[in-house]
């Protein structure tokens, strides 16, 4: 998203705070997003689409604390709907969920020898598992949402060091249990 | 025991959001919470400036009390001017 834009959507922004119809644009803009990072994260629809509705409900409620730091407005909202799901899974006790589309894993992982076996896939599911959630999140929001490490860093409330330093711990240990390039490896 | 449950979806999610997208729904709820918070901020300014009235009334009311029943009192101690007591 360029600079001109994210201000364009600022500016969305301050006309919401005083007319609050105006929220609807980005409301759709952003309703899809929001609505599968969600889903990723807990593999339940009825229960994506609740949260969801609680991420824009509690987004409209705090609109008049949001501060611009030259990040997409979005940035905001995957930050509200993280903490959702962190609540939800706080109240119902249960392991975390990440459900992750198998095309999104070949996006990520290129074999250098260009096999791709279902053995291989087993055994990343269960190197996945044991990741801290962390870990997890940052490598979700890096790879499978397409976010800058500022981003990422806003969405998990951490440092932009912090966030890069978890995601190429997760890459290394990818790198050394399977022998595999990365995405984004050059 | 895995920190999380990792599951692999072979197909891409069905597009199935628009099932939830309900802006109109969103506004009622955001509109309903927005005058819930109202509310909630009014009576609790209700019982703390309750809570004032009630503590004001109780120390004069305390104070009224200490007033009527220390009456002053004579001490024991004798003052005499010039040999004379006073």
């Amino acid at each position: 998203m360029s600079e001109a834009e994210i201000r364009q959507e600022n500016e969305i922004v301050e006309r919401s705070r005083k007319d609050i119809r105006a929220f609807g644009e980005l409301y759709e803009k952003y309703f899809d997003r929001i609505y599968y990072y969600i889903l990723r994260q807990t593999d339940d629809e009825e229960i994506a689409g609740d949260l969801c509705s609680q991420t824009f409900v509690n987004a409209l409620n705090h609109l008049p604390k949001y501060e611009y730091r030259g990040l997409p407005f979005s940035a905001w909202l995957y930050r509200i709907a993280g903490n959702e799901v962190n609540k939800y899974y706080r109240k119902k006790k249960v392991t975390k969920v990440f459900s992750i589309e198998e095309i999104k894993v070949r996006e990520l992982v290129e074999r250098s020898d260009d096999t791709w076996d279902e053995d291989l896939i087993r055994k990343l599911l269960e190197f996945m598992k044991d990741l801290p959630t962390d870990m997890l999140q940052v490598l979700e929001l890096r790879f499978f949402e397409d976010k800058d490490f500022k981003e990422i860093a806003y969405i998990l409330e951490m440092t932009e060091s912090g966030a890069k330093m978890r995601t190429y711990r997760a890459l290394d240990k990818l790198r050394k249990n399977f022998h595999i390039k990365v995405k984004y490896d050059e | 025991m895995s920190k999380n449950d990792i599951r692999l979806r072979r197909q891409r999610f069905a597009r199935g959001a628009d099932r939830y997208r309900n802006y109109g729904a969103v506004m009622e709820r955001h509109e309903k919470e927005k005058k819930l918070k109202i509310v909630i901020r009014a009576f609790s300014m209700f019982l703390v400036a309750l809570i004032v009235i009630m503590l004001i009334v109780i120390l004069g009311r305390l104070e009224k009390k200490s007033r009527t029943t220390h009456k002053p009192t004579v001490s024991g101690q004798v003052i005499t001017v010039r040999g004379q007591i006073v």
